[in-house]
């Protein structure tokens, strides 16, 4: 084989493989940077409207993770993640104190999920929802 | 400070020069020493400045005094409590910074409880704890000398809650250890899901793997488990455990994302290097094509 058909074939090879080196490289480029699809409807969830009466919470599961509804005395509805934001436990919902407690470390947070008492750094987060007739619809 | 002097005048002298176009490659010169400097030396500098968790001042004086009084130092030193920058006046009270009133009512100091105390006092933080042991037949008997937290957790040397709290030397102090061991069966197998589900969190952390979340959901699913033995109730332990257990298992799908993902980076890595070797070899032989 002379040089210049080693060339052309040595270059035809490089431009393959540089080929799919730019491919590889951008390819999780793209991922990363593409938005996802799908996770609105799969992250939503509906909850009857008649299961959060006035002054109670309902937990349930959202996101992989615990979450919680509170209809406060005069109806506010509130949605919040469970999950302390000390150490990660789940909060209980206190009825007589309107409020939550967290039974690893007594961190406190209101109705409104600001911090009342305890070691916990920050509110508990949170969560969008909207209600439509008889249904709540969160996330 | 003569460090934020000598930041200032480096800074002031910049400000002052003149910007032309004979002087930029100064300018940018300037500045990276700037930055550089202010990266080297003040960084640290700030990180010493402002220590986290100083120690209170009941540490210093106890530290000084006879055995009786030290030795509880001594053993905080190596509690769980010492490990999470939680101080002598997270449970005792009292003003931790100054000196003459650190141990003043005033300043909320609440000394040693009482025996049938113990539980109402370290139940302020451990809230969950405390409830599931008042109904217990440990907590049922706490007016009657029944045994309180410090009688099996300690009183300063507290250490991170296990299964090896319960053994035949700690619970035939008070009675047979029969009742004790059915519980620690029962919650043996869940136990070590956790030990092992922690050691691999812990695994990824070393190589830098984010595993806040991991880590907390493990930290409430292990706190609701080793509240569970408060109840002294193998019924209960045996109803509980099969939901902690499918708990641990979504952290354990997690993780074995991790493991496929880690997998897949070896190999993609792997072939990575192969086509650079090879594009190596490649553009070496186009060389010497011209030779």
């Amino acid at each position: 084989m002379d040089n210049s058909s080693r060339r052309t074939f040595l270059g035809l090879c490089l431009g393959g493989l540089g080929a799919v080196a730019a491919a590889a490289f951008s390819w999780p480029l793209f991922r990363y940077l593409a938005p996802r699809t799908g996770s609105d409807a799969a992250g939503k969830v509906v909850i009857p409207a008649a299961d959060v009466r006035e002054g109670e919470a309902k937990f349930f599961e959202y996101a992989g993770s615990s979450a919680v509804l509170v209809r406060k005395r005069g109806g506010d509805l509130v949605a919040f993640s469970a999950v302390c934001t000390h150490l990660g436990c789940i909060v209980q919902w206190e009825k007589d104190k309107q409020d939550f407690l967290c039974p690893c470390h007594g961190g406190h947070f209101s109705a409104d999920g600001s911090v009342t008492a305890g070691p916990p750094p920050k509110p508990l987060n949170k969560l969008p929802f909207s209600v439509s007739g008889d249904s709540i619809t969160v996330g | 400070m003569n460090v934020e002097k000598v930041f200032a005048t480096e800074a002031q002298r910049l400000r002052d020069k003149r910007p032309g176009i004979s002087s930029v490659p100064l300018c940018l010169r300037g500045l990276t020493s700037v930055l550089l400097f202010a990266l080297v030396v003040l960084l640290p500098l700030l990180a010493f400045a402002a220590p986290e968790n100083a120690e209170p001042v009941c540490i210093e004086c106890h530290s000084k005094l006879p055995e009786k009084y030290s030795q509880p130092v001594t053993l905080w030193r190596g509690s769980i409590h010492a490990e999470n920058g939680i101080f002598c006046n997270g449970c005792h009270g009292g003003d931790p910074k100054d000196a003459a009133n650190a141990m003043s009512p005033a300043r909320g100091f609440l000394g040693v409880p009482k025996e049938d105390a113990i539980p109402a006092f370290c139940g302020r933080c451990h809230v969950g704890v405390l409830k599931d042991y008042l109904n217990s037949a440990h907590g049922r008997k706490l007016a009657h000398g029944g045994p309180t937290c410090v009688t099996c957790h300690g009183s300063h040397q507290v250490v991170k809650a296990s299964l090896e709290l319960i053994n035949e030397k700690s619970c035939s102090r008070c009675h047979s250890y029969e009742r004790a061991k059915v519980i620690r069966a029962a919650m043996q197998e869940t136990e070590a899901l956790i030990v092992a589900i922690e050691s691999r969190i812990s695994g990824y952390k070393m190589t830098g793997t984010d595993t806040a979340k991991l880590e907390q959901e493990l930290f409430a699913v292990r706190n609701r488990f080793h509240t569970l033995f408060h109840n002294v109730n193998v019924e209960l332990v045996k109803q509980e455990s099969a939901g902690i257990q499918a708990d641990l298992k979504k952290i354990k799908v997690v993780l074995d994302r991790f493991d496929d993902s880690r997998q897949r980076r070896a190999i993609a890595g792997a072939v990575a290097v192969s086509v650079m070797l090879l594009i190596a070899l490649l553009l070496h032989l186009l060389r010497k094509t011209f030779d």
